[in-house]
């Protein structure tokens, strides 16, 4: 979170209007400035952000350091190629946009894109440098595009004499499939940003790259403890379930496939692929990240709410009923449609005992003053992960609670 | 203690100037200083500003120092240098400027800064009371 004014300096030479970046170097730049952007803004509101070209006829700002991403955006767009990139006189005038920024808590960082060849010489690069580092300015540099006439060791050089405490970072982007936004999102550019920053990033990723992204579910387990430990108390217990769904799965899908709400099914479908595959309607929904993420979300909320496992499909209702804080409320909507529905499956007492245990693992990390990185929490937790998979293979009642507690 | 420490001292990092800044939390009058270094790479031109925040190496240049010391090694070993004290009488921020050494070395390096003055009649809040109201 922390607060920044930053310069982005893009190269807008005729050596940008080559297509080894799809769909030329200049929209792969005009991407990754947009993504940095909102980086940028969302890990603080108050961060700003300008735009200047190297090339053309000379360096030009297009825009001092704002917040509005609108005109940001709207500047990238009136982008057109020309010129040779003046990587000097960019840096240069970036500092001096640095310098009169509005509000002078703001740390200085500039970005700059180098796509074409450097033609200045190591010692001017460290000079300006020097002038950086005294300036307390930091600096990222993109190294893409051209790659000849020393131009990685000039940007080292560049590199190592502005760099203080790490906070300076030189990335190098090869040809390839990948575009430029995506290895930039992997980057320190990226994730030096902080917290935010990241995950802003893991959300961009996972939106770009289908479902892939550094931390499990999309979240970041230092933003959110509970969250993350929820999702993953819950999606073990799921596995636990699915193996035991997959045994009945045979008498179940014909007879119970159409009356359970097919939205839970196909929630079943997401979770483990190669199971409950004669049920027909879990082949409709496709395995949509964002429907993913979203399903493992509802099921943490059902989870923490106490629901059996075998009513998703009430579970479903519920939390749409209800909201976290009317958790008891839930939890006695809960129980008396579970008395009233007749439940089909032969592992419901067990299934009663689980969503307890689920309850009680989600209230111990809710609870005020336990720290869920405790050894000991994590060790009761684990205790009460066990205990799911060890009873649906016995098939009888789990030890009560009250052992752990 | 560390205050004498000669191991102890602040160094320059990517060239030979230092600039420091030093907020007071109350106003003050400032009489002198002392600066003490080392023979050779310690301090030769000093500036200082008062009342101006966020100087930076590139504005440095762009206003009057308030006063300025050439420091001489007397200095360097704790002679005090007087200042101009018209110019000090209500100093709430000091900018410290060391533009070069006495060795023109490329690293400046400072043991001690010491201020001496005095402090300015305010409002002491602690003797504010509140009156009662009596009904």
């Amino acid at each position: 979170m922390v607060l920044e004014a930053t310069m982005i300096c893009i190269d807008n030479s005729e050596w940008m209007r080559n297509g080894d970046y799809s769909p030329s170097r200049l929209r792969a730049q005009a991407d990754a400035v947009s993504l940095i952007c909102g980086a940028k803004t969302q890990s603080n509101p108050e961060n700003t952000v300008g735009i200047l070209t190297m090339g053309g006829k000379g360096v030009r700002v297009l825009t001092t350091p704002t917040t509005d991403l609108g005109k940001i955006l709207a500047c990238m767009h009136e982008l057109d190629i020309g010129g040779e990139m003046n990587i000097a006189a960019g840096i240069q005038v970036a500092q001096l946009a640095l310098k009169h920024r509005q509000n002078k808590n703001q740390r200085q960082r500039i970005i700059v894109f180098a796509g074409s060849p450097v033609k200045y010489d190591r010692k001017v690069m460290e000079m300006i440098g020097k002038k950086l580092k005294k300036n307390s300015v930091a600096i990222d540099i993109v190294n893409f595009g051209e790659d000849d006439d020393g131009k990685p060791e000039k940007l080292e050089a560049l590199l190592a004499a502005v760099n203080n405490n790490d906070s300076s970072h030189l990335v190098h982007v090869p040809t390839g499939p990948n575009a430029l936004s995506d290895v930039l999102i992997s980057s320190p550019v990226f994730t030096a940003d902080g917290e935010g920053g990241s995950g802003f990033a893991a959300a961009a990723a996972a939106a770009a790259a289908g479902g892939v992204s550094d931390f499990d579910f999309g979240v970041d387990p230092n933003i959110d403890p509970e969250l993350a430990l929820a999702l993953r108390v819950s999606m073990e217990e799921e596995r636990a379930r699915q193996e035991a769904a997959a045994k009945r799965a045979a008498d179940e899908a014909s007879r119970q496939g159409k009356e359970e709400e097919p939205l839970s099914n196909s929630q079943d479908a997401t979770m483990t692929d190669n199971t409950n595959n004669t049920a027909a309607e879990t082949t409709e929904k496709t395995a949509d990240p964002m429907d993913e993420e979203k399903s493992l979300l509802e099921r943490a909320f059902a989870m923490s709410m106490g629901t059996s496992v075998s009513d998703t499909s009430m579970a479903d209702a519920d939390t749409s009923k209800a909201t976290d804080e009317d958790k008891e409320l839930a939890l006695a909507l809960q129980m008396s449609m579970q008395d009233d529905t007749k439940d089909p499956s032969n592992q419901s007492d067990m299934s009663k005992v689980l969503g307890d245990q689920s309850f009680v693992s989600s209230i111990l990390t809710s609870l005020p003053g336990v720290d869920p990185n405790d050894p000991s929490v994590k060790d009761l937790i684990a205790s009460l992960q066990g205990q799911p998979e060890s009873s649906e293979q016995k098939k009888k009642e789990d030890e009560p609670p009250k052992d752990d507690k | 203690g560390y205050r004498e420490d000669e191991g102890l001292y602040l160094e320059s990092d990517a060239d030979e100037q230092l600039l420091i800044y030093l907020p007071f939390t109350q106003v003050v009058k400032l009489h002198s200083i002392v600066v003490k270094g080392p023979e050779e790479e310690g301090p030769k031109t000093v500036k200082l500003f008062s009342n101006r925040e966020h100087m930076g190496f590139s504005n440095v240049n762009d206003f009057p120092p308030s006063d300025t010391a050439v420091l001489t090694p007397d200095n360097l070993k704790g002679k005090p240098v007087v200042l101009k004290f018209v110019k000090f009488q209500n100093v709430r921020s000091l900018t410290i400027f060391i533009e070069d050494n006495q060795s023109d070395s490329e690293v400046t390096k400072v043991n001690k800064i010491a201020l001496f003055g005095t402090t300015v009649e305010t409002t002491d809040m602690k003797g504010l009371k509140k009156i009662e109201d009596n009904h």
